[in-house]
């Protein structure tokens, strides 16, 4: 069974009218259990797009998006995946304890046990000593992995994150990055990642998917070869740029064409 | 003991100036020897405030229960409305430009037209009247608190599955709760003024707006003073009432 199979899936806005959009055209992936997937490309390739189908954010205008073996609809509403933003999303009236409460609340879940995974789910994401705190009186990258703590509360299989370490500068990403992959190797959760950083991707997936707009689609799917181990280290091995050279020529190939076909889009 | 000396180090300037202010104003009154109509010295106000507080006490009572119970009703009224404009976005489009417009235009003078449909010594104009003005305050800001919400709140609470009841008791009312008390801070003393300002088209001349012009109309100008005094008192007491319901409000997040 895979995690995520999107079937030939294309989705249009202001579908009929003047300004109808084309989002994305007749998109197929297959993403394995335990796999770590990154969606990259331009601004408005589709990526963003595609991740909110797969979360049933948004319903496709043909094709099938399916999850854990089941209907999107079916998955998000048995809550078989968590999601994060670029923005964390915390709620500032709710204490940190509470923020990561708030999907198994939702479950119904009774205070004592929700009282239990939270106090494990800060001691994975290492902040146990902020339990009380509020939202705001935590740094950017530690309000994200309380973010990502929340997401996966409920253990779900899968984790859908949408440019979650976009608005951190360079060191405190990169040790999210670090973090993240941490966190999924002792969750044993599949991951589909939005970035615009190819050494993001990189760093983290297993597979890159390079995506390119108008209409959205896949133009190249990159296999990463750096082992399931990845340290600091991992960023200076020549397969590490080897990969970074591979996903930005797709990216640029794409580029070119698209200059060279002209100014058709704007 | 640190947080008194801060207060008072805060307050300090203000309290300075208010009496240099009060000071002047006495020193003008009889360096210049104004004459009581032209100008009153505060001490004479004062003075006047003291010999007759129980008046005054009764007037204000009257005038306090009137704002209190319009700002009462008008909370309720308003908060309950928002509601159904949160729920029903074409309420939303017909209403709210209604209640903005209203907001700008002084409505209170409506009172007139309230008075003609009530017995002269009824006091349900003035309280209608300021029911309205704090109801268009209220509905105005607690609306936009339960749809001005993060967008990234509603994907997230989507994404778990929530309803839209869910969505409304975790996300839409937390976030309309600072709007609420926002609005409170502006309706209250509006609520006051509204209170004052209605007496001044008829009806029973028994709260402090009719006695300032009646004490007025005397030349009684040191007494139309002290009910001013306690009109300004009567509006900070509401003013800081609301302040202190916000203070309630966030003190689970101040740590």
């Amino acid at each position: 069974m895979t995690a995520v199979s999107v079937r030939k899936v294309s989705k249009a806005f202001n579908v009929g009218k003047s300004n109808q959009v084309d989002a994305l055209h007749e998109v197929s992936l297959d993403v394995k259990p335990g796999e770590f997937v990154s969606l990259i490309g331009p601004s408005g390739c589709g990526k963003s797009t595609l991740l909110r189908l797969v979360a049933n954010l948004l319903e496709p205008t043909a094709g099938e998006v399916m999850v854990n073996g089941k209907s999107a609809v079916k998955a998000r509403l048995d809550q078989d995946y968590g999601m994060a933003f670029q923005q964390a999303g915390l709620f500032d009236w709710r204490t940190v304890r509470k923020n990561i409460e708030l999907p198994l609340e939702l479950k119904g879940w009774d205070k004592g046990n929700r009282q239990t995974r939270a106090a494990e789910m800060l001691q994975l994401v290492q902040l146990p000593e902020f339990a009380d705190h509020y939202p705001w009186q935590l740094s950017g990258g530690m309000q994200q992995r309380i973010a990502i703590a929340r997401a996966l509360a409920a253990h779900p299989p899968l984790l859908l994150m949408d440019e979650p370490f976009g608005a951190l500068d360079e060191m405190t990403r990169e040790y999210m990055q670090g973090e993240l992959l941490r966190i999924c190797a002792a969750t044993g959760t599949t991951v589909v990642f939005v970035t615009h950083s190819i050494p993001e991707a990189v760093y983290l997936s297993n597979r890159v998917v390079v995506m390119s707009p108008r209409p959205g689609r896949i133009t190249k799917i990159v296999d990463v070869s750096l082992g399931g181990e990845r340290t600091e280290d991992t960023r200076n091995r020549t397969a590490f740029f080897e990969a970074i050279t591979t996903v930005r020529e797709g990216l640029r190939g794409m580029h070119a064409a698209h200059v060279g076909l002209g100014n058709d889009d704007r | 003991m640190n947080k008194a000396v801060n207060l008072v180090g805060k307050a300090l300037p203000a309290i300075v100036f208010g009496a240099l202010f009060f000071g002047f104003w006495e020193w003008a009154v009889r360096f210049f020897e104004l004459k009581p109509y032209f100008l009153t010295a505060p001490s004479s106000i004062w003075g006047e405030f003291i010999t007759n507080f129980s008046f005054i006490r009764r007037a204000a009572t009257v005038s306090g229960t009137n704002a209190l119970i319009g700002l009462v009703a008008g909370t309720v009224l308003g908060v309950a409305m928002s509601f159904g404009l949160s729920r029903f976005r074409f309420l939303n489009q017909i209403v709210t430009p209604l209640a903005v417009a209203l907001n700008a235009v002084p409505i209170f003078v409506l009172v007139a037209v309230l008075n003609n449909m009530y017995s002269i010594t009824s006091e349900i104009p003035r309280r209608v009247m300021v029911t309205l003005v704090v109801y268009f305050i209220v509905l105005v800001n607690v609306a936009r608190g339960l749809t001005q919400v993060s967008p990234t709140h509603v994907e997230i609470m989507r994404s778990y599955a929530a309803s839209d009841l869910a969505i409304l008791r975790k996300v839409r009312i937390p976030n309309a709760l600072p709007f609420l008390f926002v609005s409170l801070k502006i309706a209250a003393p509006a609520a006051v003024i509204t209170a004052f300002v209605s007496e001044y088209f008829g009806g029973s001349q028994n709260g402090l707006g009719s006695r300032i012009s009646s004490n007025i109309a005397n030349s009684k100008n040191a007494v139309a003073w002290a009910y001013v005094l306690s009109a300004c008192l009567l509006g900070l007491m509401f003013y800081l009432f609301s302040v202190l319901m916000e203070s309630l409000n966030r003190k689970g997040e101040v740590k």
